[in-house]
């Protein structure tokens, strides 16, 4: 047979319970005239009576939706076409009792209006009707206030569909508003939220509690925590957390969006609030009720001197929230990410009793978000959550949603190209990498884009490669050796040595083999002409870096950036204030409470049990919670002595002039590029080039080749040694022994 | 050619459309009644709206002792008489939807009695003076609904109605207008014309 396309009910047949079917259709399934049929459809089923069309047309099906699957309530979807075989006849005996459960409109209706009389007209509307355990009755056409009746229990109660008569006994078990029905219907349907369990199962808490046990509260004489204010950056799932968590309690949820609370006329904004407060408290007559204040830090800011109409608003907020007696059990929510632009009177117990603090996602909240994302997503079996969630230091719950979604764009643009498997590999998610940027660092002064530059392209210097990557390298890839020796990371650098020896160099290929995020400030981000301004700027920077760790904070010139505090400067120069800054921000006493993260965890050595993945992810989140500072200068005597002492700036590198060797490599890797002659003997160049820096030995090259072209009038094809000799003998070295020697002599 | 099945199935039908004829007049005079019973209902309404408006110490009529409150039970009593009447209403409504209710279900019932001897194209086969047996039982339970459905809801409205809430009422002439609906209840004689050849051709 066909497949029946289904169209809209006509308006006569809507509330008969009919389902119109070509005769063709009816007479192969074997309906007589009403036989009722439970037709599935997409998203559940309904129960209806078979019917000739008047057009006595095959083909088409129109259904009433009177009696239908909880999922249906919205209708069906549009454009739909069944298979004949998902009409089945179902035996419908005459019912002798039904249980059901009543949805009224209005809260009022429902406190006002005796049981016996609804118990009445529902049992008047219920006649003739076909019901199927489970289901949800829709009685709108009646236009009264009665809206739906869910079918809770039938007897007797075989093959689950019966036909309620007048002689059927009808009982009312409960009675709810159309507005609680549809939220609990909703519970249903929503996502998981990722890496915010702690934060949910304490709202949960607050809202179950005083629900589950009112006579213990009671009998212990305290009232419940009403008010809980969540602060977060954006973007980290705070307005998400709050609807997902009403899900699954069933709660109702009012919201308050700032901006639609404030009217023009005076007076207005304070009456809308007032009636949002009467609307929480009539739905929370009915069960558990959230309200919830989304950007409170719009609706409620600092109250200042001058009458300003936000004044009234705040007054009006704070005497609202007073004014919730033991009585209404609702909670209220609020959201912001700016809570020092709050007023302070709205955070006291009373209030807003708790602060739940959600900071960007750590590592392995990351893990558990991407996990939640990947989950719909045909992905690839060698995408490596963790690895990921390792490369997205910095990204909120909003950020990784994005990659995600980019990351499919990839797969998709692709796929359509050639025909293929639609799965997402990591080779899309590094596109997304590229193109989603961390809303952490966004707006941030140091972020810069670097070009990556590996350890082999500089020539020279182990030692302090060896050094640079112990400090920076392997915290991150052995965070459990680390853990296991007790050492912890360590939170400076200091890289110093003459001019043009590659400390710029060796920590942009520091910053690439560490894969982890990368701020760089110079004097011009921070100097400002006004009193603090440069103070805070540094702050901000460090608060930044810090809500993206794993992070490297290179603080280039750092002899001019920051002075010294003992050489004769006025002592309230911006330079000794900026240090001071530094100073706390490496080793202050703590952190802002606004800057939590996650759990505090205190990671254990050994204990294999676990998987090695697992342990190394804990021990990642443990070793790698710091800013890694790293500074750069070629005047070390001018630092202060604060700066260079253990805690601060631990490590202290000596970049050395290239010796003889160093200079042998540099040159090589200078010549990697250039048509160089066979007779050009670089171990002799490398005799000859002592005191010269790696910039000289570049530029040297750079001399060379041009001098070769000057000669040769373009057609030039190499470069000669007697070109090299030449431009060695009109340049001179840049660093002086003298200059050397200064260098060598120790620091501490 | 017409099988007796059928025939006593068309008996069956040219009853219930009698009884749905007369019905329906006499559904129409009872609701008629019903109107004027309204209209004095939102009199009364209006009336104890003033009553209470009014500030008796400010007039002259503060000389009566206890006057406001003789005048709203006064006032009440008379609502009180319109309810009971208006209810008496509702009661014979309510019996003329079962008379109709009861001779619907007969027929269904003596159509599924004979379901199995009738095939489909028997059931929807149509001619110029008889319209078919199927498109007869939904109208005719189309109008059952029709019945029902004003009944209950003008019951609901008499039910939601609350001495201490006077602006409901107020309303309530008005919303009972509004319960009218002229389109369905020509939907009615339509098919009362409809099936007046089938009717005749006893």
């Amino acid at each position: 047979m066909k497949p029946l396309r289904v169209l809209p009910v006509d308006l006569s047949d809507r509330g008969s319970q009919r389902c119109r079917l070509g005769p063709g259709v009816m007479s192969a399934l074997g309906l007589n005239l009403g036989a009722p049929l439970l037709v599935s459809v997409p998203g559940g089923s309904l129960l209806c009576t078979a019917w000739p069309r008047p057009d006595l047309a095959d083909g088409f099906l129109q259904m009433d939706m009177k009696c239908v699957s909880p999922g249906l309530i919205s209708g069906l979807p549009a454009h739909l076409t069944l298979e004949p075989g998902r009409l089945a006849p179902v035996p419908t005996p005459k019912l002798k009792a039904v249980k059901i459960s009543v949805v009224v409109q209005s809260a009022g209706f429902k406190k006002h209006t005796p049981p016996r009389v609804v118990h009445e007209l529902v049992k008047d509307m219920l006649k003739g009707v076909y019901v199927h355990s489970g289901f949800v009755i829709n009685l709108e056409d009646f236009d009264t206030e009665i809206k739906h009746v869910v079918i809770e229990n039938m007897n007797p109660d075989c093959g689950s569909a019966g036909l309620i008569t007048s002689k059927t006994t009808v009982e009312v078990t409960s009675m709810k508003t159309v507005r609680l029905f549809r939220s609990q219907l909703q519970g249903h349907s929503t996502a998981p939220l990722g890496g915010l369990e702690e934060v949910s199962a304490s709202l949960r808490e607050m809202l179950e509690l005083p629900l589950l046990y009112p006579s213990t509260l009671n009998s212990l004489g305290v009232s419940c925590p009403r008010g809980v204010l969540l602060v977060g950056p954006p973007g980290v799932g705070k307005t998400l957390l709050v609807h997902r968590v009403v899900a699954e309690v069933g709660a109702s949820l009012v919201v308050v969006r700032g901006p639609e609370v404030v009217g023009s006329r005076p007076g207005e904004s304070e009456e809308t609030l007032r009636t949002v407060f009467e609307r929480a408290r009539s739905a929370a007559d009915e069960g558990p009720c959230v309200l919830f204040l989304d950007e409170l830090d719009s609706l409620c800011p600092r109250r200042t001197g001058s009458s300003a109409p936000e004044n009234r608003l705040v007054a009006q907020l704070l005497t609202l929230m007073d004014g919730i007696n033991q009585s209404d059990r609702f909670l209220i929510v609020g959201a912001t990410n700016r809570p020092d632009s709050l007023d302070p009177a709205l955070r006291r117990p009373g209030r807003f009793d708790r602060e739940v603090i959600i900071g960007p996602p750590t590592l392995q909240q990351r893990k558990d978000i991407l996990s939640v994302l990947c989950e719909r997503m045909p992905v690839c079996p060698s995408v490596n959550l963790v690895e990921l969630a390792r490369q997205t230091a910095g990204y909120v719950g909003a950020d990784l949603s994005a990659l995600c979604r980019e990351a499919a764009m990839h797969a998709l643009r692709e796929n359509s190209k050639c025909a293929g498997e639609q799965a997402v590999g990591m080779k899309h998610f590094q596109e997304a990498l590229r193109l989603v940027r961390p809303s952490c660092l966004r707006s941030s002064l140091g972020r810069t884009e670097l070009s990556p530059v590996t350890w082999e392209q500089i020539g020279g210097l182990d030692e302090v490669k060896l050094k640079l990557k112990q400090s920076i390298e392997w915290p991150m890839r052995y965070p459990e050796a680390f853990v296991r020796l007790g050492l912890s990371r360590p939170r400076g650098v200091l890289l110093y040595g003459p001019p043009g020896c590659a400390k710029t160099t060796l920590v942009k290929a520091a910053a690439t083999s560490s894969s982890c995020a990368f701020l760089s400030v110079s004097g011009a981000d921070l100097y400002s002409p006004f009193v603090g301004d440069s103070e805070k700027a540094l702050a901000q920077l460090f608060r930044q870096a810090r809500a993206c760790v794993p992070c490297i904070l290179f603080l280039d010139e750092i002899d001019s950036l920051i002075g010294s505090r003992g050489d004769g400067q006025s002592p309230n120069s911006v330079q000794t204030r900026l240090l001071s800054v530094l100073l706390n921000e490496m080793d202050g006493v703590g952190l802002r409470t606004l800057e939590r993260r996650g759990t505090e965890r205190i990671a254990q050595a050994g204990g294999g049990e676990e998987s090695r993945d697992q342990e190394q992810l804990d021990c990642q989140e443990v070793c790698n919670k710091d800013v890694m500072v790293v500074a750069a200068t070629n005047r070390p005597d001018c630092l202060d002595s604060a700066l260079l002492r253990p805690g601060r700036l631990d490590h202290i590198v000596y970049v050395p002039p290239p010796d003889q060797q160093a200079r042998l490599a540099i040159l090589s890797v200078c010549t990697k590029a250039m048509p160089v002659d066979a007779d050009v003997c670089l171990k002799d160049l490398s005799e000859k080039t002592d005191l010269y820096s790696g910039a000289d030995l570049e530029n040297l090259c750079k001399e060379a080749a041009l001098l070769a072209l000057l000669e040769e009038n373009m057609e030039a094809s190499a470069i000669k040694h007697t070109h090299f000799l030449r431009s060695l003998s009109r340049m001179s070295p840049s660093l002086t022994a003298r200059q050397i020697h200064m260098y060598q002599t120790p620091l501490r | 050619m017409i099988k007796p099945a059928v025939t006593s199935l068309h008996q069956a039908l040219r009853k219930s459309f009698q009884t749905l004829e007369n019905n329906h007049k006499v559904w129409r005079s009872e609701l008629e009644e019903c109107s004027p019973l309204m209209v004095s209902l939102g009199n009364l309404a209006e009336q104890l709206r003033a009553l209470s408006n009014v500030q008796m110490s400010g007039t002259p009529l503060r000389d009566f002792p206890d006057l406001e409150n003789r005048l709203r039970f006064k006032l009440l009593q008379a609502t009180d008489t319109v309810l009971t009447k208006l209810n008496e209403r509702i009661s014979s409504l309510q019996s003329i939807r079962d008379a109709i209710s009861n001779q619907v279900t007969a027929v269904v019932q003596l159509y599924q009695q004979s379901a199995d001897s009738l095939d489909l194209s028997a059931v929807t086969e149509r001619s110029p003076t008889s319209p078919s047996v199927a498109d007869m039982l939904e109208w005719l339970q189309d109008a059952e609904r029709y019945y029902r459905k004003q009944f209950l809801r003008r019951k609901a409205l008499l039910q939601m109605l609350r001495a201490d809430d006077l602006s409901l009422l107020e309303s309530a002439p008005n919303r009972w207008k509004s319960l009218d609906s002229p389109s369905e209840e020509e939907q009615i004689t339509d098919t009362l014309c409809r099936v007046s050849f089938f009717m005749e051709s006893q």
